[in-house]
């Protein structure tokens, strides 16, 4: 029965890795920006700064900026308050999107996609189910593997195991996603009884080559699966094979030490089994596989017959149980005074293996002792990622709240500034009468309409040219006061001679003129026009001016107790995630307590049957062994 | 040593996690606190939104708004440093790229890396360039465009792409209405 509980413990269907969950729409298809703001917004979801990316989308979004993108932007919105844990808003944001009959298939299959995976998310597998075989065919290689891992895994929370094999036998895909099936299909078939199948998967999940963090994490998990399927059965070579696969540097090190201290046990081999054991007794004593080591040590020497040595490691036993009883006792008043979430906050969470990593060098105080052992626990970490969530809105608002002020007094600036500039800025519009130049832009069209219609050389005459035509009329006004007088005829054909030419210069160039004479008219168009504008807006900005400011200063007015109220909500949500995640804590350090309690107990008990035996059978001499 | 293997396999029992603790947690399982801050989140971002949009109306009026952006279009011939922007030979913006920045940048992602104002009239936008070209050699590039501010807003698009043929990169500017 007990080996029962070891084994389905351990295989436990390995959720997708934290950084694949977290990257809540992965695989987004690649888009062509059509709207530099939707890049913008892509520029910061890209960096995984979904918070930077939802905000600017929403605002973006109402300012009309995203049109090109409406349906992808939709998407993504949705995506990033799944990937901020708002579940809701999400699935809202989905419904919505596949209630609208004109979603195109793809944006559809999508969507059916991020719908089954918030509903997998709040646990509501049956829902999830439908959604997730809802979506497929257009689905990217990625999203397609998830769904098909998120399918098995919904069957598999249910016990579906037959359903889940299904899903999963046969299946291929990207090579992460492939091997994180195989492992949940190994411990579907191993559940299922098929588990000699079951355990050849699981091997080849265990054998896997490879530098990537994340498969390596899985290949130690299936290891150790394997490792303690063989304990169970009473094969300790195999079992020692697999779980000497382990990494020694890994989070599941030390199961696999201990593991692997069993299986030379249970082959008699107690001196090979001292190795991996004493090598855990340098380890963390609030791992429960370093806590048992403790006893496993001498209980190796005593069936090796050094009971010397028993002794003495029983006696280390009593003692280690003690100082880390004691330790614990610091830390939880430690942690009563508030430093713990100090020491949390320090430690960056970016996966599993990125804490575990790091953790190694949390100094040993009482406040960050055990933090590698509390991260562990997936209660806390869910506390202290809503901690650290309160933490950023609370240094957010109170930068907001810095702004407001310079909003505030930016706006009055802006409007004492205006009222100052006021009598200069309407003395200057004063002097400008647009209407004016209006009127005498269209007398010059008219003018020229007719002169065009009529060949009116003489309309486009030079100013000389005109000089000349003025003087020529005085002439022969002068000359019709003398008509009959033949001593003027040789002056009167000279001043016809004179008309002609000119007549005939001007009707010579009046293709050229007229053409430029069009031009003209069109640029004094365009200026008038030009003018016509900047007098529209100037008079518009002069009127709207105060009306804008007093809308800006409103909006900062409105939004300033919105800030302040949310701030207070957010501190008081603070102290009351401080206070859950201290009682997690002191809770969790209280349970290692009692265990340490009950194992100094069974330490003592094994102590006083040596000596009981040793009183009752004296031997001559014990062996001695080096440890 | 009964003991000691029942308690070996009930702390190994205990410590990995069980079937149940993997399972997402029921909706209706989630504490008062976890709701809270849900909301908080959400009315977070919902004033962010708003104060984002006031403090753009506030310093950059759409009538005075210019705003400048950097696109990346696969960029094998260049490995983007860092874009200096100069508008009428003034220096406004002088970015230099991260790693992941720039992998945003590759995937699709446009850097806004300058929001400001301009009156209306025409002025002279210079960008450069500063990164590596092919061979690993520094590379250094100027672009120049004289935009017409009108009465909207501006938006100018610096783009980064391959030019396949020549085997170089090519230095785009586009302006957006």
């Amino acid at each position: 029965m007990l080996r029962r509980i070891l084994i389905l413990a351990a295989l436990t269907p390995c959720a997708f890795a934290a950084p694949v969950v977290e990257e809540a729409v992965p695989g987004l298809p690649a888009v062509k920006v059509q709207d530099l703001h939707y890049g913008d917004v892509l520029f910061y979801f890209y960096q995984h700064d979904h918070f930077d990316a939802l905000v600017r989308l929403a605002a973006y979004r109402d300012q009309g900026r995203l049109a090109a993108h409406a349906r992808d932007s939709e998407l993504l919105r949705g995506g990033l308050y799944l990937s901020l844990g708002q579940h809701r808003e999400a699935q809202e944001i989905f419904e919505r999107i596949l209630a609208d009959a004109s979603t195109p298939p793809e944006v559809r299959d999508r969507a059916w996609f991020y719908l089954g995976k918030v509903l997998y998310a709040a646990g509501v597998f049956e829902e999830s189910e439908r959604a997730l075989r809802s979506s497929s065919g257009t689905l990217s290689p990625e999203l397609d593997a998830e769904r098909h891992l998120l399918l098995a895994q919904g069957l598999m929370y249910r016990q579906q195991y037959d359903r889940a094999i299904a899903e999963l036998e046969g299946w291929q895909g990207p090579r992460l996603w492939l091997a994180y099936g195989q492992f949940n299909l190994g411990v579907a078939l191993v559940r299922v009884g098929q588990r000699e199948r079951g355990l050849a998967l699981l091997d080849s999940v265990g054998q896997i080559v490879t530098e990537w963090p994340e498969l390596a994490a899985l290949r130690d998990k299936a290891n150790l699966a394997i490792g303690y399927a063989h304990l169970q059965a009473s094969e300790p070579a195999a079992a020692r094979a697999a779980l000497d696969r382990v990494r020694l540097s890994g989070p599941q090190a030390s199961k696999a030490l201990l593991g692997a201290g069993w299986a030379d046990a249970a082959a008699k081999q107690y001196e090979a089994a001292l190795l991996p054991w004493e090598e855990l007794q340098g380890r963390n004593l609030l791992d429960s596989a370093v806590q048992e080591s403790y006893l496993a040590v001498p209980y190796a020497y005593a069936e090796l017959g050094a009971m010397a040595q028993a002794v003495n490691y029983y006696e280390k036993a009593i003692a280690a149980y003690d100082a880390e009883r004691s330790r614990i006792g610091e830390s939880i008043g430690a942690i009563r005074s508030g430093r713990l979430l100090d020491a949390a906050l320090k430690a960056e969470r970016d996966g599993r293996e990125g804490w575990f990593g790091q953790l190694a060098d949390v100094p040993d105080s009482p406040e960050s002792r055990y933090l590698y052992h509390l991260l562990a626990g997936h209660e806390f970490q869910e506390g202290l990622k809503n901690y650290r969530a309160l933490e950023a809105m609370s240094k957010n608002l109170s930068g907001w709240s810095d702004s407001l002020g310079a909003f505030t007094d930016m706006v009055e600036t802006r409007q004492t500034a205006f009222e100052m500039r006021l009598p200069a800025a309407d003395a200057r519009l004063a002097t400008v009468d647009v209407a004016t130049i209006n009127g005498r832009r269209d007398e010059l069209h008219a003018r020229l309409e007719t002169a065009i219609a009529e060949r009116d050389v003489e309309a486009l005459a030079t100013e000389e040219e005109r000089g000349q035509l003025d003087m020529l009329a005085e002439v022969e006004a002068e000359l019709a006061l003398y008509p009959g007088d033949a001593a003027y005829d040789d002056a009167r054909e000279k001043a016809r001679l004179a008309r002609g030419a000119l007549l005939w210069k001007l009707d010579a160039a009046w293709k050229v003129r007229s053409w430029r004479a069009n031009r003209a008219l069109r640029d004094l168009n365009a200026s008038v026009y030009d003018a016509r504008t900047r007098e529209t807006a100037s008079s518009r900005a002069r009127e709207g001016a105060p009306e804008r400011n007093a809308a800006l200063g409103a909006r900062v007015t409105q939004v300033s107790p919105r800030v302040a109220t949310l701030a207070v909500r957010v501190d008081s949500a603070k102290s009351a995630q401080g206070r859950h995640l201290a009682d997690i804590a002191i809770e969790e350090l209280e349970a290692q307590r009692q265990r340490l309690d009950e194992y100094s107990v069974q330490a003592r008990y094994a102590l006083a049957t040596i000596y009981d035996r040793a009183t009752a059978n004296p031997a001559p001499a014990t062996p001695q062994r080096t440890p | 040593m009964r003991t000691v293997l029942i308690s070996f396999l009930a702390a190994i029992a205990a410590s990995m996690p069980a079937f149940a603790d993997d399972a997402p947690e029921p909706a209706a399982e989630r504490s008062a606190l976890d709701a809270e801050v849900q909301s908080l989140r959400r009315d977070v971002v919902d004033l962010n939104r708003d104060l984002f949009m006031l403090e753009e109306d506030l310093l950059f009026p759409a009538s005075t708004q210019i705003a400048v952006f950097v696109s990346m279009d696969i960029g094998t011939f260049f490995a983007l440093d860092s874009v200096q922007v100069k508008v009428d030979d003034k220096e406004v913006a002088n970015y230099l790229y991260t790693e992941r920045e720039l992998e945003a940048l590759k995937r699709g992602g446009v850097h806004r890396i300058w929001l400001g104002n301009l009156k209306a009239g025409e002025h002279e936008v210079v960008a450069y360039f500063t990164g590596q070209g092919t061979h690993e050699r520094d590379y250094k590039r100027g672009t120049t465009l004289t935009v017409e501010k009108g009465v909207g807003a501006k938006y100018l698009e610096l783009k980064i792409s391959d030019r396949v043929r020549k085997l170089q990169p090519e230095f785009v500017v586009r302006v957006w209405e």
